[in-house]
């Protein structure tokens, strides 16, 4: 959608504004009234709980705390008795008599720090939730992330989430995520509400989120609110820890691949708390490198800290800084890593109206040094944000969210520098890049009956790609031109260069993204939600490789890429059993991007100053169903995620000319998966003993193998055939891990818990990838299988003090 | 020197290589046969260059091994453009065509024409001239690994921009040549050092290492932008494709298929000035 479109842009406001207005008739207001307000935190450490409930038994009327512990509900004048809940925690009951305005905070006792022996029972939000529109929302709590068994021992967010139905990986050593047949670079991955734009270490064998800092997450497939945008395909939301702020504590680990501490407690005289958290990893121990001249290593440190100014007012101030480093040999030097910082604002103007600003600064760079040919190689990206969100409650069925953000962007796509007077190469700097991405939302979460409630939205972007830098211009205005004689696309002419003044934008885009959901309650136990959401996304990761990798760069949609669009719309069933043990969600989606770039044969995008001639324009399209049963309560807790799915794209020539990439025909994405199950278990023996079990089967990643082969120039070349109609052999791995936690005296300071892992017991050589070539001494071609992980055994004591 | 965007790739693909690798059965599509040329007239800077020989052969499924792919009863043919004079490559009834009468000129353009089965392929190349590839002696610091044996080059480029060449190395006793490639794009006029090592596979143990008393044979060419394009995507591919590496795609050449499109052929016509050196390590 461009700017020229004046009419049209009015028009779609009025239509909009309209259909807002209306809905907001229906809201209902009563002078009976009267409003409860709190917040809700652990009584151990105070940290505030997000997605905690309060409900007035025997009504409808509840609220859920926000990101912050806020929680704020209204109901008519009377008696109540109120409910408090949270997963994980026990539920607290309190009679009330609601007769004024008034501000209650809560405080919940967490199930393993009580003395006895209890059996998990579930609250909201992991079992079903029934009466909320919201879906397509994967939560976990960081206690179910810290039980499942792991690679070599480290805890994983990521890897976790992979657990979950529709969210996928790129196959061992790859790094990120894929959710619902969607790119990695569709996924908007914020810690402390900074953008992190690569979420791995060491080439995603771990990611960047410390278990011991984090306090909870939350991954949007899709229903999408209105408050996120930027990324089309999902967001996934972490938080940190805000610090303990009742007694100074530390956590620790020691590992087989890294160790962490975690140093916490209150400050300023109680009105604050901060968390100091550090891991890294043993540099000589990593088991990849065995090599003595190589080392990889990372570390990463997470820090928090807040104030409470008064009780309508709090400050959070946090950061993250995480670097990975590694040295091959004599040969390369390189390190890379996300930092980040944010400086947030809570404001309470009233017992309904809470308000958060924050000002955030995000970066990513690289750096490889190449010793032997004295140079080196620079790449970054930075980003300052400003938002503000606020969120009104008007009645227990009318909640508002709106807000503002902006974005600066500086991409920084790659600088050459020799390093030494002999080096044979000439400086090169690539133009930066900038941008200003901009956003406006409003949504609401609305209960139209009992039974039906809705929640619907609208996000207004704009992107604005400014100058300050010059652009090539192309023969007939094609980048990219197809040799209609050799077959193959070529990078067009260029003819000459326009400078775009600082003060001149480049390019514009604005979008409406309209999001809505909608649940219907069949009965006490039983739901059906559907839900559509439309996002755009400005900035894309330029990756032509298998897997991505490190050294790819992000650029901002502009004269020559386009923004993506994305549409999805997704209906579930949801339905918990016997009084709640059981629950089951089932949701079917489907999803088309547009805009999706891929790139020519023999595309080189490192060092590019002009992307534009290595790319084609086209679309991506994803569908799929997924069921996810869960067991909530008892002993032995967990779930079975099943999706049945594909992914796919499509790259016509366009005006390049030509079919396209496969012949403009559909082509599987990477991250088509047919089949994906994962049973993911845990089994509480008793105050000492626990037991986990992951079992994961995959049907194996598209790829493209050679369909034939010729001698030429005395070698043997294989032929490909067409963009990923091959797929590897299905992966399947099954892991185990026991927890042993031998302290019984349960008051004693020190709590100390071994975790014995085996990730891949059966020990399957899972292919990363294959790869054919000839055989140097017989001349024969053969099929390499690349396996990263076999069996890996892993010991990790933790502790907390 | 090597190619940076190379490097910069390979520090990518390093991280795995230590990993566990085996190989196994996998099963591949089977597509159809399709000619292959091997149309490299390469012209030794000092020689004549009257000798050449163009190859034709068919391609076979991926892992047969044995078969004869020879591709006799051709009709081949090449003119210079600019003089008009034309060359019949005789066929010798083992897949190879020959001739002793082809004329190098720098910078003429020529055309291959072959009639197969019916149908007409041809293609286009110009030929570039080589500046001088100078061995300076050996090292082991130079390289990627400090402990192996390296030969070290010297290449002064041109000034003006667009210069394009190709390597092929050859250790004495082996099987199959090693291929490298690169432009000026990055240094441009410059004097480019170049080596040349030969990186130790521990676990399979099917590269070994240059040691004194090895001979490498070296072959430089000055090739077209359009060649090195192919290249690139054909000695990426060389040895397979991994993770961190492109999505491999099918490398399509220069030889048109003027009769029936897409019954292309795969292979190249080149027409290259070249340079021979060969090294012994000591």
């Amino acid at each position: 959608m461009k700017t020229n479109n004046k009419e049209g842009f009015v028009k779609r406001t009025k239509r909009y504004l309209l259909l807002f207005s209306f809905l907001m008739v229906s809201i209902s207001y009563s002078q009976e009234n009267f409003t409860l307000n709190g917040s809700i935190t652990d009584s151990t450490n105070g940290e505030t709980l997000f997605g905690a409930s309060v409900f007035l038994e025997g009504t409808t009327i509840g609220a859920i705390t926000n990101e912050y512990g806020f929680y704020s509900l209204t109901a008519p004048k009377g008696n109540y008795t109120l409910l408090i809940s949270y997963m994980g925690y026990n539920s607290k009951r309190r009679e009330l008599t609601l007769n004024s305005k008034q501000k209650l905070d809560f405080e919940l006792v967490e199930y393993s720090t009580e003395l006895n022996e209890v059996i998990v029972t579930a609250d909201e939000p992991e079992m079903a939730v029934l009466r909320k529109p919201e879906m397509s929302v994967s939560k976990m709590n960081i206690a179910t992330v810290k039980q499942m068994p792991v690679v070599l021992g480290e805890v994983d967010i990521l890897k976790s989430l992979q657990m979950l139905p529709g969210v996928t990986n790129n196959g061992e050593g790859s790094g990120g995520l894929h959710v619902r047949g969607g790119a990695q670079d569709q996924n908007l991955v914020l810690l402390d509400e900074a953008i992190i734009y690569n979420t791995s270490h060491l080439f995603g064998f771990f990611s960047v989120f410390n278990a011991d800092a984090i306090k909870d997450m939350k991954l949007y497939k899709g229903g999408i609110p209105a408050r996120f945008g930027g990324r089309v395909s999902s967001v996934l939301d972490v938080r940190q820890k805000d610090g303990n702020n009742k007694n100074f504590a530390l956590t620790g680990g020691i590992g087989a691949i890294s160790s962490r501490l975690a140093a916490e407690g209150p400050i300023f005289n109680d009105k604050g708390s901060f968390l100091v958290a550090g891991r890294t990893s043993y540099a000589h121990l990593f088991l990849m490198l065995a090599g003595e001249k190589n080392r990889a290593s990372f570390y990463d440190l997470n820090l928090k800290t807040n104030y409470e100014i008064n009780e309508n007012n709090k400050l959070f101030l946090s950061g993250y800084f995480g670097r990975d480093i590694l040295k091959f040999g004599d040969v390369f030097d390189s390190s890379y890593g996300n930092s980040s910082g944010n400086l947030r604002w809570n404001h309470i103007f009233n017992e309904r109206l809470f308000s958060n600003m924050s000002a955030i600064y995000g970066r990513y760079d690289y750096n490889i040094g190449f010793n032997s040919e004295d140079f080196e190689w620079l790449a970054s990206i930075d980003n300052y944000n400003l938002k503000y969100d606020l969120k009104y409650y008007f009645n227990d069925g009318f909640k508002l969210d709106f807000g503002a953000s902006a974005i600066y962007y500086e991409f920084d796509p790659g600088r050459l520098e020799p390093t030494s007077n002999e080096s044979a190469i000439n400086p090169l700097k690539l133009d930066i890049k900038k941008a200003l991405e901009s956003g406006l939302y409003v949504n609401a979460e609305h209960k139209l009956t009992d039974r039906l409630s809705a929640q619907y939205g609208l996000r207004f972007s704009l992107f604005n790609r400014m100058g300050g830098q010059a652009l090539n211009d192309y023969e007939n205005d094609l980048p990219v031109v197809f040799n209609s004689r050799l077959g193959i696309y070529e990078e067009g002419n260029v003819i000459g260069e326009t400078y775009y003044e600082n003060r001149n934008s480049i390019e514009a885009f604005h979008n409406w993204e309209p999001r809505a959901s909608l649940a219907y309650q069949l009965n006490e136990n039983s739901s059906v939600k559907a839900g559509f959401s439309r996002a755009a996304q400005y900035i894309h990761l330029l990756s032509n490789t298998t897997s991505v990798t490190p050294v790819d760069v992000w650029t901002p949609s502009g004269k020559y890429v386009k923004p993506q669009l994305s549409n999805q719309y997704a209906l579930g069933y949801f339905r918990n059993f016997k009084d709640k043990e059981y629950s089951m969600e089932v949701e079917g989606y489907y999803k088309t991007v547009d805009n999706r770039i891929d790139y020519i044969d023999g595309s080189e995008l490192i060092g590019q100053e002009a992307i534009e001639t290595q790319i084609l324009n086209g679309e991506s399209r994803a569908y799929g169903l997924e069921v996810l049963l869960r067991k909530n309560e008892g002993k032995l807790t967990g779930w079975l995620a099943y999706t049945l799915s594909k992914s796919e794209q499509r790259t016509p020539g366009g005006s390049a000319g030509g079919l396209g990439i496969n012949d403009g025909e559909w082509y599987r994405t990477p991250y088509d998966r047919t089949h994906d199950i994962s049973v993911a278990a845990s089994y509480y023996l008793n105050e000492k003993w626990s037991f986990g079990g992951n079992l994961v089967f995959q049907t194996g990643r598209p790829v493209t193998y050679p369909n034939g082969q010729y001698i030429y120039e005395d070698i043997s070349v294989a032929s490909y055939a067409p963009r990923n109609s091959d797929r590897l052999p299905a992966y399947h791995r099954l892991d185990l891990s026991l927890n042993y936690k031998p302290n019984k005296r349960p008051k004693a300071a020190w709590k100390g818990e071994w975790v014995l892992g085996i990730y891949n017991v059966y020990n399957r050589k899972n292919a990363a990838s294959i790869s054919f070539g000839q055989n140097r001494e017989t001349g024969a071609n053969e099929a390499t299988r690349t396996a990263i992980f076999g069996i890996v055994p892993s010991l990790t004591y933790n502790f907390k003090f | 020197m090597k190619n940076i965007r190379f490097l910069i790739l390979l520090f990518t693909s390093l991280i795995l290589t230590t990993s566990c690798e085996d190989v196994i059965d996998v099963d591949v599509q089977n597509a159809n046969t399709r000619l292959v040329v091997e149309a490299s007239l390469d012209w030794e800077k000092g020689t004549a260059g009257n000798i050449q020989t163009i190859n034709l052969r068919t391609s076979t499924p991926f892992f047969e091994s044995g078969s004869n792919t020879s591709v006799t009863g051709a009709l081949v043919t090449v003119t210079d453009l600019d003089t008009g004079t034309e060359f019949s490559f005789v066929d010798e009834n083992n897949g190879s065509y020959r001739t002793n009468e082809f004329e190098p000129f720098l910078g003429h353009t020529y055309e291959l024409e072959i009639v197969y089965n019916g149908e007409i392929f041809t293609a286009k190349e110009n030929l570039n001239s080589v500046p001088d590839l100078n061995i300076i002696g050996q090292s082991r610091e130079d390289g990627f690994n400090e402990d192996d044996l390296e030969v070290n080059m010297k290449i002064q480029d041109p000034p003006e921009e667009g210069n394009s060449y190709f390597f092929k190395f050859w250790k004495q006793g082996e099987l199959l040549p090693y291929f490298e490639e690169f432009d000026d794009e990055f240094v441009n006029g410059n004097v480019v050092d170049w080596y040349f090592e030969i990186g130790e596979d521990e676990e399979t143990e099917k590269k070994e290492a240059f040691q004194p008393g090895d001979t490498v044979e070296i072959n430089f060419y000055s090739i077209s932008p359009e060649y090195l394009s192919y290249l690139r995507i054909l000695i990426n591919q060389i040895g397979g494709v991994g993770l961190f590496d492109s999505i491999p795609v099918e490398v399509k050449g220069n030889c048109v298929n003027e009769t029936n499109p897409e019954n292309y052929a795969y292979g190249y016509f080149r027409v290259t000035q070249m340079v021979k050196a060969s090294y012994l390590f000591e």
